[in-house]
């Protein structure tokens, strides 16, 4: 149909005629006035993320990841350190940004990878393993709700 | 944005999720955002399709960068013009900036101009802003030559049959290396082998050596094998062929790419695990992995 026909008030997508119809009762249909200040108040949500670094004795290591860049590597200044030769100095970085976590390669000697994938660069979820050199690392996301 | 660093190759995924945009909890691990995907190498940025995910790329090209002094030049190669791969394009940021370069590549063999098809998506009936209200220099360009020149990189290109109305897969040779964009095609249909056709095998050819031996291939592995019954003759593959057909070619890394809007991040990585052994077990030894929304990878 390439012309509106003032009268069709229905269309039929495969070219069928349908009668003329106007719904009065649609005018008078109304929903239910809901108050605004009724409505519920933004709901506290937690957000915590952690590193559980795998340890072959079984004891693993949790690291709180908080808002802040950490630089991951071999060097002690880095933020996370890590204790292994397959480890770069400086080996990756982790940032937080519109509520979401990045890991970033910084140009290490034997990559960063996800879930078994070299990459570059990855937002991380829930987990998400991450090897760094020979040291897997999972990376753990809980979103709670704050009682009030 | 991550910056290209010396000669590497980065591909992101802004957007691997076919036909529909499906946010919310359960697609957030493989992303929501129908096809957007980057490839950057030393100043040049190609975009490959400009499905919701070219939004959140629009923020990220804009965000921090000094685009007065340093205008950004960006080449958008479209695989053709259905929804899922075109419907961003109102709402990437770049193109509402005077000093920006686009230039939007695409196939020549359609019926109707590239550039008409594009205006009519921003037709005031569908989108409050025309299309001639973008203020970048944008150029519309209906592909005429076989091999095209961008800096360091040099692509050719191929018309895909098997997809409704068609579609076009590229490749990129950057440093001797090779990067396959091939979507919305099924494969099923053109590796069926129970039509004995010579065009169907002169096409299966075609295919093969356009992907042989590619560092990367992002391709349509859209069905699990149970579901592709249903959906034969949709213009859309299977993951089995798929996995089949790359390692058949010597792919070296495959990113299965424009997932079902049904397919949760529970279904596919159920998928992985009940198939991963099956996936790895191919002749060749190849890398596969579902795309992933916000990922970077280098070539």
């Amino acid at each position: 149909m390439n012309e509106k026909d003032e009268n069709t008030k229905i269309w039929a997508v495969n070219g069928s005629a349908t009668e003329s119809q106007e719904n009065e009762d649609f005018a008078s249909t109304t929903t239910v006035e809901m108050d605004r200040d009724r409505l519920p108040g933004e709901i506290p949500i937690t957000l915590r993320a952690y590193f559980e670094i795998l340890r072959s004795d079984g004891k693993n290591e949790i690291i709180d990841l908080g808002d802040r860049e950490r630089v991951i590597g071999r060097s002690p200044r880095c933020d996370i350190y890590l204790s292994s030769e397959s480890v770069s100095r400086q080996h990756a970085r982790l940032t937080f940004r519109s509520e979401e976590y990045f890991i970033e390669d910084l140009n290490s000697t034997n990559g960063l990878y996800v879930n078994g994938i070299k990459i570059e660069k990855c937002v991380l979820r829930n987990n998400d393993q991450i090897e760094i050199g020979r040291v897997k690392i999972l990376f753990h996301e809980e979103k709670t709700l704050q009682k009030r | 944005m991550t910056s290209p660093n010396n000669d590497k190759t980065l591909i992101t995924f802004w957007g691997t999720r076919g036909s529909v945009s499906t946010p919310g909890r359960i697609t957030e691990k493989y992303g929501g955002n129908t096809p957007c995907v980057t490839l950057c190498h030393q100043d040049t940025t190609v975009i490959l399709d400009a499905g919701t995910g070219i939004r959140n790329l629009g923020i990220e090209l804009v965000q921090g960068a000094d685009t007065e002094t340093h205008p950004l030049s960006l080449h958008l190669f479209l695989s053709h013009t259905h929804w899922d791969h075109i419907q961003g394009l109102p709402f990437f940021q770049p193109a509402y900036l005077e000093n920006t370069h686009l230039t939007i590549y695409g196939s020549p063999k359609k019926e109707r101009f590239l550039a008409s098809v594009l205006k009519d998506q921003m037709d005031y009936e569908y989108f409050p802003v025309a299309m001639s209200s973008l203020t970048a220099d944008i150029r519309i360009q209906e592909i005429s030559e076989e091999v095209i020149q961008l800096g360091p990189i040099r692509i050719d290109w191929q018309e895909q049959v098997y997809h409704p109305g068609g579609s076009v897969r590229y490749r990129f040779h950057i440093n001797g290396k090779r990067i396959v964009y091939a979507t919305d095609i099924e494969l099923d249909q053109l590796f069926c082998e129970t039509d004995t056709s010579e065009k169907r095998e002169s096409l299966c050819r075609e295919y093969l050596g356009f992907i042989h031996n590619a560092d990367l291939l992002i391709a349509d592995g859209m069905y699990t094998e149970e579901e592709y019954p249903d959906k034969r003759g949709w213009g859309h593959s299977s993951i089995p062929i798929l996995i089949h057909v790359a390692s058949q070619a010597h792919v070296k890394q495959l990113a299965v790419f424009h997932h079902d809007p049904q397919h949760s991040d529970t279904f596919l990585d159920d998928l992985w695990v009940k198939n991963r052994l099956k996936y790895r077990s191919a002749s060749h030894y190849m890398v596969v992995f579902w795309a992933r929304e916000g990922l970077t990878l280098s070539i």
